[in-house]
């Protein structure tokens, strides 16, 4: 996922032998995780948003709910739909369809991440509870990923932008005035005064594992990336379950190198979810200072 | 302004928000009043003695007898030369320049690199430095192995040659110590910040570290060559007739760097990105006294992008620069 | 019919509904270097509708375009799919593309192109909040941008629209009164030389009102031009450079 970044062969040796010392371009160690900020209801309109800067890494993400009909066979769940775009802002490459291949990438990676199962266990919200009027109407959640700036790790960088962006989103409450009968189409209305917060506990955060050489770096740079013969994303949530996974890059893993990759996966994963809880409770205070 | 300076962002308490705006202040009042009054946005007039004649440079234009600036910028002076300079443009080559670049291809006879300028140099075939002598003419074998020498993406230093009016640039690599780059990292930065002096080449022996501060924004940090150029190597290279033996590329990429000398590395890397980042003048003074700061402050590498990191950098070039003034 | 529609959008004492007089624009909110990555980028937010806008280049032209005696400007505007109340391109009355064409005849006179011939400059706009005014937002903000960048220019660029609903004329519209307008007029104006490269007007006009109009536009992009240059000035301040 690197867009038009040449490097010569002594820098990518020069990279290659940091990442094997654990000790990176930066200054990092290998399972080292940039500092990054969060800050939210950056779009007033949506019902949550946030900005997540990572770096040289710049993403928004929003969360609008409409509400609709729950999906057939599952009356008892509601609904998320998740959708990236890269931006010309970012880079020149993205502007027309430049930048859709790498859209799609992103948005199958977080679809496959918070969606869960066909039968919808395990998706980063519990869908039972977007649901308003059993069978007959549920929100729907539209996830919208922006990405403004890349400096590699755009995935993991998203999933963290919309973790915070459903921290800060509202739901309205909805009034059911009619059509409570099986038969009869349902009447709403929608109360713009009462808000209620949507559950995050289950949100999972995805951590990408590059492969550079014998070694797997976390958090991943333009310039590293650029250097990745595999790379897998590992969606763990706070328990500790992996609830989705994705390789990219031609090259082969050995199973027993896919696991060690995940246990890393799961390590960063805990103290990042930490971290993050930390800076979006930060960014909501602040917000609510203002 | 405080939270986030261009190319970089950080959350700083409100205690070092407050340290932050307070050396900033300091920096500003230090650097002088000349510099803000000198500033004129696009469209503006700039005073000019009429009476004596000027001669209009960069960034100007003449509407209705009035002159006006073009760009955003610091009006410059000299002697009747008036023109503005931009704090934030491309790179405006000068003969002389030296500069490190990206080889973007490799055309007949000819490199095109990749120099942060409105558009990419030219090197030709005959202007970089081959053994045997400076006049030896150009083969066919040479020209076939083009790529021996220098290939796309290759990083390599040199310097600027000639200017043509359209834009156009051409460079040179006809001294030893210009070439191919190796063992080390690059770091942009914005090319204001990088002033023209003597030397771009700085050997910081005592690190064991080798910096190119390109006048185009492009820094190069290494391990120092593995050997300084004189004259008995080249005697030896003299004798042959093909790129190859005189590029002696094979070798080189292999260098062992201790983790020591990486660690220096970065951390003068770390430098220079931060103090790219705060907008201050790239100077190998400025650098090494800021790479000794961190050593003493004992701040880790992995740390040096905290905010915590920044507000002592500018609280320290504001003490500079009050001492100074 | 038409009374109502006035009331909804002046209260009694004859302000707006966000407490604006007709003849106010709304607080604009300016920052420049937002994309660090750019040669030149600037945020802008006036009242809900929030633009960024990236400037990239001079740069290389490709091929066909690279023998010139002009420098070539590219314009392309995007919308997010959250910008708007209705999600996604439904939610959108004028395409990106027609925005790109407007952006770009707007900045086409101001920009120097015989400075950077051979060569092309980007500009990728995106409005990731639309509250109305969204096009003189853009190019206002894609004006900063360009200066940001440091690209030559004969004048800083602002525009501003007018709604016309009924006898008021409302200067700086919000989504919902232009939704309702009778007409309306858009400029974008060289600030200093106050000369106007882009006019468009929709609706029935008298040529009084059309002059009154024209007058409350040009001055407040005359205004607008004036917080731009202090914008651009402040963050010129902020890097710290000897002389």
């Amino acid at each position: 996922m690197v867009v038009g970044l040449g490097l010569s062969s002594a820098e990518k040796s020069y990279i290659a032998g940091g990442i094997a010392v654990d000790l990176r371009g930066d200054g990092r160690g290998r399972h080292h995780f940039r500092d990054f900020s969060i800050d939210t209801s950056i779009i007033p309109q949506a019902n949550g948003s946030a900005r997540l800067r990572l770096g040289g890494t710049d993403v928004i993400a929003s969360v609008k709910a409409e509400l609709c009909a729950p999906p057939p066979g599952r009356p008892h769940h509601g609904k998320l739909e998740i959708n990236v775009e890269c931006s010309p802002t970012a880079a020149p490459e993205f502007e027309g369809r430049g930048g859709e291949e790498l859209s799609m990438d992103l948005s199958r990676a977080l679809q496959r991440s918070f969606l869960g199962g066909a039968s919808g266990a395990g998706a980063a919200i519990d869908l039972a509870s977007l649901v308003v009027l059993e069978g007959k109407l549920c929100w729907m959640l539209y996830f919208d990923g922006l990405v403004l700036s890349s400096d590699g790790n755009l995935l993991d960088a998203l999933s963290i932008a919309m973790k915070a962006a459903l921290s800060n989103c509202g739901l309205p409450k909805v009034e059911i005035t009619s059509g409570t009968n099986p038969e009869d189409d349902a009447d709403f209305e929608l109360n713009e005064e009462e808000f209620t917060p949507v559950d995050t506990s289950r949100f999972p955060v995805i951590v990408t594992l590059t492969k550079v050489g014998k070694h797997y770096i976390v958090d991943a740079t333009a310039e590293e990336e650029s250097q990745m013969t595999a790379a897998v994303s590992v969606a763990v949530n706070k328990k500790g379950s992996i609830c989705g996974l994705t390789k990219r890059g031609g090259t082969g893993l050995d199973p027993s190198v896919l696991l060690d990759m995940i246990s890393v996966a799961k390590r960063v994963s805990q103290t990042l979810i930490t971290s993050i809880d930390a800076e979006i409770s930060a960014a909501e205070s602040r917000h609510d200072d203002q | 302004m405080g939270d986030a300076m261009r190319g970089a962002h950080f959350r700083l308490s409100p205690a070092q928000k407050q340290r932050m705006l307070v050396a900033q202040e300091r920096c500003r009042d230090a650097a002088g009043s000349v510099h803000s009054s000198a500033f004129v946005n696009v469209g503006d007039t700039i005073p000019v003695d009429y009476e004596n004649g000027y001669l209009r440079g960069h960034g100007t234009q003449v509407v209705d007898g009035q002159l006006l600036a073009t760009v955003c910028g610091v009006v410059e002076r000299v002697n009747k030369l008036v023109s503005v300079r931009p704090l934030r443009a491309r790179y405006n080559p000068e003969t002389g320049d030296v500069v490190v670049g990206r080889v973007t291809e490799v055309a007949p006879k000819r490199w095109k690199v990749d120099v942060n300028s409105r558009q990419d140099a030219q090197l030709m075939l005959s202007a970089v430095n081959l053994p045997g002598g400076i006049q030896r003419r150009r083969t066919a074998t040479d020209e076939l192995n083009m790529r021996d020498l220098f290939t796309e993406n290759d990083l390599i230093s040199a310097e600027v040659q000639t200017l043509h009016q359209d834009g156009s640039l051409h460079l040179h690599t006809r001294s030893l110590k210009y070439g191919k780059l190796e063992s080390g990292q690059l770091v942009k930065v914005a090319p204001y910040l990088i002033k023209r002096l003597k030397q771009h080449f700085h050997q910081l022996k005592q690190y064991g570290v080798q910096m190119i501060l390109g006048c185009n924004g492009y820094v190069w940090i290494s391990a120092l060559p593995q050997s300084t150029p004189d004259i008995a190597t080249d005697q030896k290279r003299a004798n042959t007739e093909s790129l190859e033996a005189a590029a002696g590329t094979a070798d080189s990429q292999n260098v062992e760097i201790s983790r020591e000398l990486r660690e220096r590395i970065c951390r003068l890397a770390n430098v220079v990105r931060v103090l790219g980042a705060c907008g201050f003048l790239i100077h190998p003074d400025s650098i090494v006294d800021t790479y000794e700061a961190s050593l003493s402050w004992g701040t880790e590498l992995k740390h040096m992008f905290s905010g915590e990191f920044f507000v002592k950098v500018v609280e320290r070039e504001a003490e500079q620069r009050s001492k100074k003034g | 019919m038409f009374l109502n529609s006035q009331k909804a959008l002046l209260k009694s004492d004859g302000t707006r509904l966000d407490d604006r007089l007709p003849s106010h624009v709304r607080p604009a909110f300016l920052k420049t270097g937002a994309v660090s990555v750019a040669a030149g980028s600037a945020y802008a937010e006036f009242g809900s509708t929030k633009v960024i806008v990236s400037v990239y280049g001079p740069r290389e032209s490709k091929k066909a375009q690279a023998f010139s005696d002009i420098g070539r400007l590219n314009c392309d505007v995007k919308f997010t799919s959250f910008a708007t109340p209705l999600r996604g391109k439904a939610g959108q009355d004028v395409s990106d593309k027609e925005f790109s064409v407007l952006l770009h005849k707007a900045l086409e006179d101001a920009v120097d192109l015989h400075s950077f011939p051979k060569t092309t400059v980007d500009v990728f706009a995106l409005v990731l909040q639309s509250g109305g005014g969204d096009l003189p937002a853009i190019i206002t903000c894609a004006s900063l941008a360009l200066a940001d960048a440091g690209i030559v220019m004969h004048d800083i660029v602002a525009a501003i629209s007018l709604s016309c609903v009924g006898k008021d004329l409302l200067l700086d519209p919000t989504y919902k009164e232009e939704s309702q307008q009778d007409g309306s007029v858009f400029i974008a104006l060289m600030t200093s030389r106050r000369e106007i490269t882009q006019v468009t007007f929709t609706g029935e006009w008298s040529s009084t009102k059309a002059s009154e109009a024209l007058e409350l536009c040009c001055d407040a992009c005359v205004k607008l031009g004036e917080v731009m240059r202090v914008c651009l000035k402040e963050d010129a301040a902020e890097a710290t450079e000897d002389t």
